[in-house]
């Protein structure tokens, strides 16, 4: 057998290869670097880049014009930056789960067809002339909304990440899968444009009595959840436009609900229904899924705030470094539901000492952050860490804190820091270390 | 704002064949002898949950469904049928116009045994428009989505529309600070607002037996769930596990862990059988509620589950469940700037690499190895 993480370097070397040997000669690094190879030998001669020195077929012949894509799609060099799954997960698609290549990506923001999916039912296809969104229970006026109705209040524009409360959920019993984007990639982050949830209940005017919200949602699942009014009246939005553009059908087409920081499974998808009532309904995504059970067999619910947490993107298992050593890069993402990221700090020994990375672009409440630590490698073997600490000065724990207060079998709210380790190929792997 | 383009050219023709086709479903006298293609393809995805059509459809829960009529029956290559249809077809099944008929009225029923868990297509008339639709997907998948699905779209011209009601004539609603969407009727409440909760607010009338639960259970549930609740292969595990959430593997079931009845109520009505969720009566399912409760030991099989004994059963994990405490572990209890350096002794050795547990898709490796998502 064949593992992944041996395929994943043998066909970084042939693309490296490629890259810097096959058209240069034989095995020799272009512009004076040093390539590895996929004898794994290095070299620094150079000789001239036919790349350059050669008219290539793009420098000559006329590709397509406008209006060959219609809607515009990435090059056909980035075929690997697909959402993937892993099959068996689940016994079938429909209430399936997959994962945002987040190796593949930069920035902070996510781009909407690679986004994670979760869906219960599979994907509800719903014109949005046929979509209604129903508000009754403890309401002076019970109401309904067509899109047209909601597109009428005051519009808004956040960007808010969106964690599963499962993501790592994997890892709890120690190293399992080779790369971030299924260790971690049940995680996006994107402009949402929509309107405040205090304006909509305040047309249907909240009783007194009403302390709870249950959001329903329109697709065979009928998704359901119980949701504190504190928090629908604090930060919560219906939205029907991501980065820009109409929600994907994936995502909740036409409109979904967006509770910031807290556990994905509550940002009902399809949303058609919010009910107001005085207690909490205890429904199944809320007691036999999403509970998180403690080593003594108790179990907490309504655990609903995704805690600090961080991971490396790049170098990672899916994204070994191939240049050799020296000026190096590492690349990670950071969030928390608790409200910003103030710094993270990246360690190179697997946390014996500390680095501060340095955080780069828009820093938003409850959304990715981008931070960047540069360092000379050597080309010594590498435990590559990463720790980020919140504006409530929250610090991301070890897996083994997280352990030791909760056991193994919690499946949620795994925000352990996570290790790689980088070989002195440049290749690189899912740990835990001493 | 919404473009008028979108709102004209695109949504009408949509709306306008929608009412046409309710009117052909509820048979007002002007059903079509033949049944219609489109009308078809509408309502194939209440089937999608488990068949899949079009180019490059492989199997789902269900055979794959492209030329399902050109092929003898039960013979889509790399699918395992079940013992049932195996029988049928040795017995002379063969896909025509009366045999499909008669299996999607009711598959259980026409084909015992069969694993196809689906309620069936009452309507003769959306019978025949399924049958109609499936008969003109070629091998290949051609068929399944509409060739005329645009073109059908920019045909309709403007000059059709009726002239649009003047903006100072429109009634604004007198509710709420904003004056927007309109007052829900009470029968709208009444057809969404499913809800139930542990206190009982929102049970419907009703009661359903064990004795009932066992029939629905065995054609509807057990092809996933397995007759016990054990669950076939991945689906979910729904009875057992007693005393297990302190072991190493947990077993959480309806019987071990769920806290309320209430919630195998309000989520079987909800969302259950998959694939063809709402199509339970509200006696269906007290009656699978109260066999749940059987088969997790909680009652007897002469039992009936009513709307006036729900709230006397107390689930026996219902003390268990703790409020969010988080933020008292000890990781987070004590605010403390963290360690910058020298902060563990030694050096770094691996403990536990996924090369161990090497569970990665594409990694050609063992795909039954790993936990599970929940
Ligand atoms: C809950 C899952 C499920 C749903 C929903 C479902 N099917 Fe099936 N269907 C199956 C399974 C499983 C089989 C295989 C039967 C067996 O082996 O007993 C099957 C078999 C069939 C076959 C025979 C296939 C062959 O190769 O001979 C046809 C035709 C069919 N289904 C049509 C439909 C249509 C049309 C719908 C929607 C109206 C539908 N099914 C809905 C699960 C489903
Ligand atoms: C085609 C397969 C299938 C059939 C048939 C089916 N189920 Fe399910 N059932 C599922 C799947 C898949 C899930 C999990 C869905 C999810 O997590 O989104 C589920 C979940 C459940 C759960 C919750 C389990 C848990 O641990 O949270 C209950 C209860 C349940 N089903 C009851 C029923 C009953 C009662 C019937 C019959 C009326 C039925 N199911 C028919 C596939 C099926």
């Amino acid at each position: 057998m064949v593992s992944s993480s041996d395929k994943t370097i043998q066909s970084g070397a042939r693309r490296a290869a490629l890259k810097n040997g096959l058209r240069v000669g034989a095995l020799v690094g272009a512009t004076g670097g040093v390539g590895l190879t996929a004898s794994g030998r290095a070299s620094a001669e150079v000789t001239p880049d036919p790349l350059i020195t050669e008219v290539q077929d793009w420098n000559r012949f006329m590709g397509d014009g406008v209006d060959a894509n219609p809607y515009g799609k990435p090059s056909v060099h980035e075929s690997d930056a697909v959402r993937r799954t892993v099959s068996w997960l689940t016994a079938e698609n429909k209430s399936s789960i997959n994962f945002t290549p987040l190796h593949k990506l930069d920035g902070i923001i996510t781009p909407n067809g690679l986004c994670f999916e979760r869906h219960h039912g599979g994907v509800a296809t719903i014109a949005p002339a046929d979509h209604r969104l129903m508000i009754n229970g403890l309401v002076d006026t019970p109401l309904v909304f067509t899109m047209e109705d909601l597109e009428r209040f005051p519009r808004e524009n956040h960007v808010y990440f969106l964690e599963c409360a499962a993501n790592s959920g994997m890892e709890w019993r120690g190293a399992q899968l080779n790369g971030c984007q299924f260790t971690h990639g049940m995680v996006h982050n994107v402009m949402y444009t929509g309107v405040r949830l205090k304006h909509l209940l305040a047309e249907a005017g909240v009783s007194p009595r009403g302390k709870w919200l249950l959001p329903e949602g329109a697709d065979p699942s009928h998704m359901t959840r119980s949701i504190p009014m504190e928090k629908a009246m604090d930060d919560c939005m219906v939205v029907f436009k991501m980065n820009g553009e109409a929600l994907r059908p994936e995502q909740g087409y036409p409109l979904r609900l967006v509770v910031p920081g807290w556990e994905g499974n509550m940002w009902v998808k399809w949303l058609r229904r919010l009910e107001v009532g005085d207690q909490p309904w205890h429904h199944r995504e809320e007691t036999s899924k999403y509970t998180d059970l403690l080593a003594d067999g108790t179990a907490r619910r309504f655990t609903w705030t995704m805690d600090v947490k961080s991971i490396i993107t790049s170098p990672s298992p899916q994204a070994p470094i191939l240049h050799g050593r020296g000026r190096t890069v590492v690349s990670g993402l950071a969030w928390s539901g608790h409200g910003t990221v103030n710094r993270v700090d990246v360690s190179t020994d697997g946390g014996r000492n500390w680095n501060t990375a340095r955080l780069d672009g828009p820093s938003l409440s409850k959304s990715l952050h981008r931070f960047y630590y540069e360092f000379d490698w050597d080309g010594s073997e590498l435990f590559l860490q990463s720790r980020a600490i919140d504006e409530q000065r929250q610090v991301q724990p070890t897996k083994d804190a997280l352990r030791a207060a909760r056991g193994m079998n919690s499946i949620y709210h795994n925000n352990g820091i996570q290790t790689w380790h980088i070989r002195p190929d440049g290749s690189a792997e899912n740990v835990e270390v001493s | 704002m919404k473009s008028r383009l979108d709102g004209f050219y695109v949504r009408r023709p949509v709306r306008l064949s929608l009412t046409l086709l309710s009117v052909m479903l509820m048979g007002s006298g002007q059903v079509v002898a033949e049944g219609d293609v489109s009308s078809g393809r509408a309502l194939f995805p209440q089937c999608a949950a488990c068949h899949a059509v079009g180019e490059g459809a492989g199997h789902l829960f269900g055979p794959m469904l492209n030329g399902v009529t050109q092929r003898a029956a039960a013979s889509a290559e790399g699918y395992r049928y079940s013992d049932g249809m195996k029988k049928a077809v040795d017995a002379g099944l063969a896909w025509d116009d009366a045999t499909l008929d008669a299996y999607l009225q009711s598959p259980m029923s026409y084909v015992p045994g069969t694993k196809m868990a689906f309620a069936g297509i009452a309507d003769e008339s959306q019978r025949q428009d399924m049958i109609a639709f499936l008969k003109q997907i070629a091998v290949d998948g051609t068929g399944a989505v509409a060739a005329d699905a645009t073109a059908d779209v920019v045909a309709t011209p403007l000059a059709q529309e009726e002239p649009r009601p003047l903006a100072r004539d429109t009634v604004v609603p007198e509710h709420g600070v904003l004056h927007l969407g309109r007052q829900a009727l009470p029968e709208e409440v009444v057809a969404w607002d499913i809800d139930i909760r542990p206190d009982g607010l929102g049970l419907p009338a009703g009661s359903g037996s064990v004795e009932a639960g066992v029939d629905i259970y065995d054609t509807q549930c057990a092809v996933c769930h397995g007759v016990f609740g054990e669950g076939e292969g991945r689906w979910p595990v729904l009875a057992g596990g007693f005393d297990s959430l302190t072991d190493e593997r947990p077993e959480k079931t309806i019987g071990s862990y769920w806290p309320y009845l209430s919630t195998v109520f309000d989520y079987v009505r909800r969302a259950m059988p998959f694939g063809n969720a709402r199509s339970l009566s509200d006696d269906d399912v007290y009656s699978l509620t109260a066999y749940l409760l059987y088969l997790n030991d909680q009652v007897d099989e002469e039992f009936t589950l009513s709307a006036d004994n729900f709230s006397s059963i107390e689930m026996p994990n219902v003390d268990n469940f703790i409020d969010d405490d988080r933020m008292e572990e000890p990781q987070y209890a004590a605010i403390v700037e963290p360690c910058m350096q020298d902060c563990l002794e030694g050096e770094a050795a691996v403990t536990q690499r996924a090369r161990i547990l090497d569970v990665t898709p594409d990694g050609g490796g063992d795909e039954d190895a790993g936990g599970s998502i929940d």
